[in-house]
């Protein structure tokens, strides 16, 4: 294996900005105070679907203390994260499509004032039949949602067919035939959405804004201003958490915009809570018929996935994520036969999005529940069926994805080892159960979303004397410690202590080009924008100091803070004299460098989509107790060994796994938004979306398998998005073990639990 | 999210109080521990015109035992106080218990039993324990004070038996009796921070005999527009000797007087079917508390 | 009608002027200018606006600041001793308890608030005491670590 030893990677350093958080001295968007700045507040709708006969804002406009009134016709450019089909407007036009939709907006001198405003803003309906369930949208005679979309209320289909699906199908010594159902959750990162926007006197706009993507709201608030991007700059303060929520422009930022554009003065507009569930994006709820066949020895021979995905109102990242559920069918096992058809609808409800392992924690909770059954089938332990059909070291799936470092089989063998699984699995008295599953995901993808072939991510670092050094980077830290993570790269290559880092990002000025936190592409992709600006810093001092030193630049390292000769310990000289002697005779001394994934693709549509540098793996184990009189499931135990390369940073490695484990396991258990039949959401507070709480966590042990990429900077790989997919399918595999029944709908509540024993002591009671 | 604007005066004696109270009570609210009414004014589903905080008044708070009247909670004291309180741990465990279950140690902190009590929400915590116990109110009156039996205290869906001028003073749970016992059964889908689905306070006390049923009584919340106990299955239950038959009764009984409804939280027939499982349970603590005593004496 | 208040808030003293109707923490944020109080849900569910008053854990968001008055308000800005961090917050920080740092301000409070009641708290405790400050990010697993390792930093200075 790679030359592995590092001073600096590896190490559980502390986050730079910790102290500043721990003593609340961390500034988050609504935080910010400026000189005259507004308060904007938003009007929602309070019907699901209906036509806008009139908006009247006159008494609104004249209550004292309101400086900006803002409706939808005044910004009628449409915008999407996908630039070829935008369907969104920054408040409604002509048409509200989900309670909740943002109609029109006001900026006061406070909340009060903004308040009072909104109750005097006066808006008349015609209502229209309202679909919450994506087959009444499909209905002949359904309402198109959009009347300019093609298929009614069917905003996308797709369909894929890789091999022979129907003759392996029919060869197959066993086919199982089951239908899925996810619910419909949102992300419930802690900092609701918050946008401060001012426009100068040269027209120039400055936003500050809670995003993932300071890049796509740079092109979004382009578009809808109709404003060149040059005179727009995004620039995001600390952010309390994204998960895919913030990870496209949301109406508080572009009304934040267009408001302080008409009062020509600085507007925040915050987001309740209440609208972070309106706002939404959260994930597509999909009901998945799915065939799946397994020979006589247990290896798959083909999957039928037929899914209907419940989009919500617009588009948003919708087509993104049809595509992604087709491509996360392919791995992480070995299979050539493989359909795939789905379809996205249009619903009168809050528009659903990217959420933390997009596209892939539908499949999977499916996909590993039925690899589960078959195996329980052929009389084999599921941790045997699924260790044969585990993808090896290098993998090609057949939809062209190309899988260049895999430890999957290790992440498997190792948590079974670790939780006991084989001893456990059926082996517990009834009640009690083990199950297993396991799940991968993309470190970032190999193409934009819009057509363009500039490099993902670009980094400058820049040393001098005076600042020391300065690593711009527009990756944007959400939380997840980006900036750490780029700072240890640079520290560890420069061979300098981490803290003398200093990382400016999340910047549309200051820093260089990123696309955004999202699909875990900031340490690979980011990461390799940093590695090669320094390389290529170290290129341009080292002869400087080999000048110096006496010795040839090509035997000179760079560590502890000096430059010294791989051969001869005492030639060496002091890093920042060496700097000083470059900068005295050459000037300023920078580098920059970027990264383009490699190009990959398959000629069918969505071929595009999947492909990534590399990929991460996870294996989970979950142990549960159910009460078989009330029906509750309780999470007694959690064991999980992953992939990710080698770890950057193992303590945050673990934040990020533990993270993701709790949060699903709030999906399979708890959370669900619940619609009234009238597009209503029951429960946009957190008293009734449940996510778990401290008490509800059950122990966790997570172990990071012996990995390397070599072809990723120090050999990292994703560990954000991973380690979500496979807790959904192993709690439900261990309710499987404990009471024999399997659950195909989320979330798992006491209530279905208890509804399934009856019947299956009903059932047993007339066999 | 903001409500409508309201004053605020805080009097510095329970005197004061009155007296404010009995002048301005129509259009004004008790703030107690505010964890409830201030969701209430934030949705709009409250507009008062005046809070009059007691949070603070020194008369209101404090906890007491006394061997012939029983346990003492005044009714400004907090939720926090209950869950720690020595004597409350002592003389009525389940009602620690239920404390300690209820919201979030902040909430626990502001809130008072009075608040979670004159709410008269069904899916309250409190309630059920105090009913098993068989708790009595002191209610203050224009000029004086009354007491009523809990169980004649919640009328319908978030009204109670308070009158115009009237306030909850403090709560009076009686000895328990040798051979008794009360606990208390909840569920909820998260194991805290939860309104719950269902919950019970449940009281036993057995004869002399030590297994036949002298006195019981099943106090069950989520199950009906108010917490209540079901009387019918009480009367069966009484005089039944101990064992699987008297369990099966119970069980059943309680599921044939509960009157669930569908909602957010759970259904009505998952309630029907649980509401027995928690009676159960809570007897069955009650039976090895009562054993417990029984040993140590 | 504002009304004039002193506020005692980390050991100052500040006389500000509000509604009846304001709560304590638009007054900690807007009025005084603490923003380490946090804002997740507005009714009492997520604990970010967790601040101490008279030691207490109390949320903020359903406090009216009109209330507060003659009491010791803390809210993080107030727990380090001077310069020096408080050892729940260095705890925080050396067990990697902070990710996005939205729930921390908060969480801290609330630990600091149980050691002082429970200076060596069981798990069980912990997760009683902390289960209403909400986290996304880590699922609690460090958190729960650093309040344990913040317990016994403290158990060593007091001896």
């Amino acid at each position: 294996m790679n030359q592995r030893k590092f001073s600096i990677i590896g190490t559980d350093k502390v986050r730079k900005e910790a102290p500043a958080k721990a003593r609340g001295e961390a500034i988050y968007t609504d935080d910010i105070k400026l000189p005259r700045m507004l308060i904007g507040k938003i009007k929602h709708s309070d019907c699901a679907h209906a036509r806008i006969i009139s908006i009247d804002t006159s008494e609104a406009e004249k209550l004292p203390g309101v400086k900006a009134v803002l409706v939808g016709s005044e910004a009628p450019n449409k915008y999407g994260i996908v630039p070829q089909a935008p369907t969104e407007t920054a408040l409604a036009i002509g048409k509200v499509r989900f309670h909740g939709e943002p109609v029109a907006a006001v900026a006061a001198v406070d909340e009060a004032t903004a308040d009072r405003a909104l109750d005097l803003i006066k808006i008349e309906y015609e209502l229209l039949p309202v679909y919450i369930d994506p087959h009444a949208a499909m209905a002949k005679d359904a309402v198109p949602l959009h009347e300019d979309n093609k298929y009614g209320n069917i905003a996308y289909m797709a369909k894929q067919d890789f091999g022979d699906v129907d003759k392996a199908l029919a060869e197959s010594h066993r086919v199982l035939e089951k239908t899925f159902k996810t619910s419909y959750v949102n992300h419930v990162f802690m900092e609701p959405h918050s946008c401060v926007a001012r426009f100068d006197d040269n027209g120039d706009l400055m936003m500050w804004s809670s995003t993932q993507v300071p890049h796509y709201l740079h092109t979004m608030a382009s578009q809808v201003l109709d404003m060149p991007m040059s005179k727009i700059q995004v620039t995001v303060p600390t952010v309390g958490g994204g998960f895919g929520g913030k990870g496209e422009a949301s109406n508080n930022e572009l009304v934040a915009a267009l408001l302080s554009r008409k009062s020509l003065r600085p507007v925040k507009v915050t987001y309740s809570r209440k609208e972070v569930f309106f706002q939404h994006r959260g994930r597509h709820p999909i009901e998945m018929k799915i065939r799946m066949g397994v020979d006589r020895e247990g290896y798959l021979t083909a999957i039928d996935y037929d899914g209907i995905m419940d989009g919500g109102a617009y588009g948003a990242w919708g087509i993104i994520i049809l595509f992604y559920t087709a491509a996360m069918l392919h791995l992480p096992y070995k299979i050539t036969n493989v359909r795939f058809n789905a379809k996205r609808i249009y619903t009168n409800k809050p528009t659903c999005g990217p959420m933390r392992g997009l596209g892939g924690v539908q499949p999977r909770f499916a996909l590993e529940s039925m690899m589960d059954d078959l195996a329980i089938m052929l009389g084999m332990s599921p941790y045997e069926l699924k260790l044969k059909n585990a993808i090896d070291g290098k993998h090609d799936t057949v939809s062209g994805v190309h899988v260049r470092h895999s430890e999957y089989k290790k992440c498997l063998t190792e948590v079974v080892n670790r939780s006991g699984y084989l001893e456990k699995h059926q082996k517990l008295p009834f009640g009690r159960g083990v199950g297993l599953a396991g799940g991968y995901y993309i470190s970032g993808t190999a193409y934009t979303l819009y057509m363009s072939y500039k490099p993902h991510s670009s980094a400058l670092i820049r040393l001098d004397t005076e600042s020391g050094v300065t690593l711009q980077c527009g990756a944007t830290d959400i939380g997840q410690g980006s900036n750490m993570v780029l700072a240890m790269m640079c520290a560890e290559k420069l061979g300098l202590p981490y803290e003398s880092v200093h990382v400016i990002s999340g910047d549309t000025k200051n820093a260089p080009f990123d696309l955004g936190s999202f699909a875990s592409r900031v340490t690979v992709a980011a990461g390799a924008a940093v590695c090669e600006a320094a390389d290529k810093l170290l290129a341009q001092l080292l002869p400087v100091a080999a000048v110096h030193i006496g010795c040839r630049a090509d035997q000179l390292l760079a560590g502890n803070g000096e430059i010294y000769s791989k051969f001869e310990k005492e030639l060496r000289m002091p890093f920042w004299d060496a700097v000083e002697k470059y900068i005295d005779a050459f000037g300023p001394l920078t580098a920059t460098g970027s990264y383009t994934p490699p190009r990959r693709t398959g000629e069918f549509k969505g071929g595009n989509v999947g492909h990534s540098p590399t990929y991460g793996f996870t294996a989970h184990v979950a142990e549960v107790e159910v009460d078989t009189e009330t029906g509750e499931v309780k999470v007694v135990g959690y064991n999980e060994a992953g992939d990710c390369g080698q770890p950057i940073n193992p303590l945050s490695v673990e934040g990020q796994v533990e993270g993701s484990i709790v949060m699903a396991m709030g999906q399979a258990l708890y959370e669900e938004i619940r619609l009234a039949p009238d597009g209503r959401i029951i429960n946009p507070n957190l008293h009734d979306y449940k996510v778990p709480t401290m008490r509800d966590i059950p122990h966790i042990k997570t172990y990071a398998v012996d990995s390397y990429d070599p072809d990723s900077p120090f050999g990292a790989k994703e560990a954000g998005e991973g380690p979500i997919q496979p807790t959904i399918p192993a709690i439900l595999n261990a309710v499987y073990d404990a009471i024999g029944v399997r659950f195909t709908e989320l979330p798992l509540t006491p209530e279905k639990v208890l509804q399934a024993l009856e019947e299956k002591k009903r059932q047993e009671g007339l066999s | 999210m903001h409500g409508e604007p309201f004053g605020y005066e805080k009097p510095a004696s329970l005197r004061e109080f009155e007296s404010l109270f009995a002048e301005r009570g129509e259009d004004a609210k008790i703030l107690a521990g505010g964890t409830d009414l201030f969701v209430l004014i934030k949705e709009r589903l409250l507009a008062p015109r005046l809070l009059i905080d007691i949070s603070d008044l020194p008369e209101l708070r404090g906890i007491s035992y006394d061997p012939g009247e029983g346990l003492t909670i005044m009714a400004g004291t907090k939720v926090a106080e209950i869950e720690r309180s020595a004597l409350v741990r002592e003389h009525a465990p389940a009602l620690a218990f239920a404390a300690a279950n209820l919201g979030s140690n902040q909430v626990r902190w502001m809130a008072t039993m009075a608040g979670n009590v004159c709410h008269a929400s069904p899916a309250a915590e409190t309630p059920p324990v105090l009913l098993a116990h068989g708790c009595e109110l002191v209610i203050g009156t224009p000029g004086g004070e009354r007491t009523l039996p809990i169980s004649e205290f919640f009328l319908a869906y978030r009204k109670t038996a308070l009158q115009a001028g009237e306030y909850l003073k403090a709560f009076r749970l009686p000895p328990l009796p040798a051979r008794s016992a009360v606990a208390y059964q909840l569920r909820g889908l998260r194991r805290a921070m939860e309104i719950d689905m269902l919950n019970m306070g449940i009281y036993l006390e057995l004869a002399a005999d030590g297994v036949t049923v002298s006195d019981i009584r099943l106090a069950m919340g989520s199950v009906g527009p108010v917490t209540y106990r079901a009387r019918g299955t009480e009367q069966r239950l009484k005089g039944m000797r101990l064992g699987e038959e008297f369990m099966a009764a119970a069980g059943a009984g309680v599921a044939e007087e509960a009157t669930p409804i569908d909602d957010m939280r759970a259904s009505a027939a998952y309630r029907n079917r649980v509401i027995g499982v928690l009676a159960r349970r809570g007897l069955e603590q009650c039976l090895e508390q009562i054993g417990k005593g029984r040993g140590e004496a | 009608m504002k009304k004039l208040l002193t506020l005692e808030i980390n050991g100052e003293r500040f006389d500000v002027a509000v509604s009846p109707a304001t709560f304590l923490v638009d007054v900690i944020r807007e009025t005084v200018g603490l923003t380490g109080t946090k804002k997740g849900c507005g009714i009492g569910d997520c604990g970010a606006c967790t601040v101490l008053i008279d030691g207490r854990p109390t949320l903020s968001c359903l406090t009216l600041a009109v209330a507060c008055t003659g009491k010791s308000i803390t809210t993080i800005e107030g727990l380090s001793r001077g310069t020096e961090l408080h050892p729940v917050q260095q705890a925080f920080i050396d067990k990697g308890a902070i990710q996005c740092g939205y729930c921390t301000p908060g969480m801290i409070l609330s630990s600091t608030a149980l050691l002082a009641e429970n200076p060596s708290p069981s798990e069980e405790e912990i997760k009683h005491g902390l289960a209403g400050n909400l986290c996304r990010c880590t699922g609690y697993v460090k958190i729960i670590e650093a309040v344990k390792h913040a317990a016994e930093t403290m158990a060593k200075e007091a001896k």
